[in-house]
């Protein structure tokens, strides 16, 4: 799995490639850590390029999504596969996460 | 019929021997790249699962996973460990799945995508092995 971290007046963009599992979940969650801890309260997750995701994956993206929402700040993701989101819905994720088709319509809402 | 074993340690760096095995052999029997995916799922949490719980001891152990392609529609997967009792079907997960995110819990997911994502799933406790049967239709 890659990272790619970008700073934007709105907020901050993680682009994740790859794999997000048991294997590797732990890179994502020191990288979300890291923003959460300076105050960066405002995160896009653009997942155009991840291909994998599993429970590990869900549990690290529920736990930035509660600690950003006590923030009052905002966890967006959006640009989902296929496949992933079928695994979002079968989590019941789709309804808690705000998730958009594009990075452009996720970005307006920061 | 054909059929594939994979035996795994149980340690968690083995999951890329796994997917990468799931993955030679569905090219190979024309499994199709979205039940790829759920099966490999499954497979994690399951395997995860026995590695973070089944054992007690710090010692090696054999994770063996038996690949039964039925015909060309229809997989079978039997995952034996000689852990700790476990019966993933006594474990209810639905109820936390329509509650709020401030009541959500992190973790129980996985049993959760084994029930969903497979067509059957099966338990078996012989005298030290649990057995894992999943069917999956495609």
């Amino acid at each position: 799995m890659e990272i790619k971290e970008q700073e934007t007046d709105q907020c901050v963009i993680i682009g994740i490639t790859g794999r997000l599992d048991t294997t590797s979940y732990s890179m994502l969650e020191r990288k979300l850590m890291e923003l959460i801890d300076s105050h960066h309260d405002k995160i896009l997750v653009d997942c155009s390029k991840m291909d994998y995701i599993s429970s590990s994956g869900l549990r690290i993206l529920l736990m930035a999504l509660k600690k950003i929402t006590q923030m009052k700040g905002k966890f967006v993701l959006c640009c989902l596969q296929e496949n992933i989101h079928e695994i979002f819905e079968i989590s019941g994720f789709t309804s808690i996460f705000e998730i958009h088709l594009s990075r452009e319509d996720a970005l307006k809402v920061f | 019929m054909q059929t594939f074993q994979l035996i795994l340690k149980n340690q968690i760096k083995e999951l890329e021997k796994l997917a990468i095995n799931v993955e030679e052999l569905s090219v190979k029997w024309n499994i199709p790249t979205e039940i790829v995916m759920e099966i490999n799922l499954v497979l994690e949490e399951l395997f995860t699962n026995v590695v973070f719980y089944a054992y007690d001891d710090k010692m090696e152990h054999n994770i063996i996973l038996d690949f039964v392609l039925i015909d060309e529609h229809h997989l079978k997967i039997c995952l034996e460990d000689d852990g700790k009792p476990f019966n993933l079907l006594e474990k209810n997960m639905n109820s936390t799945l329509d509650k709020s995110i401030e009541d959500r819990q992190i973790g129980g997911l996985g049993i959760h995508f084994v029930r969903e994502l497979m067509n059957s799933v099966d338990y078996k406790r012989t005298v030290d092995k649990n057995i894992v049967i999943l069917m999956k239709n495609f």
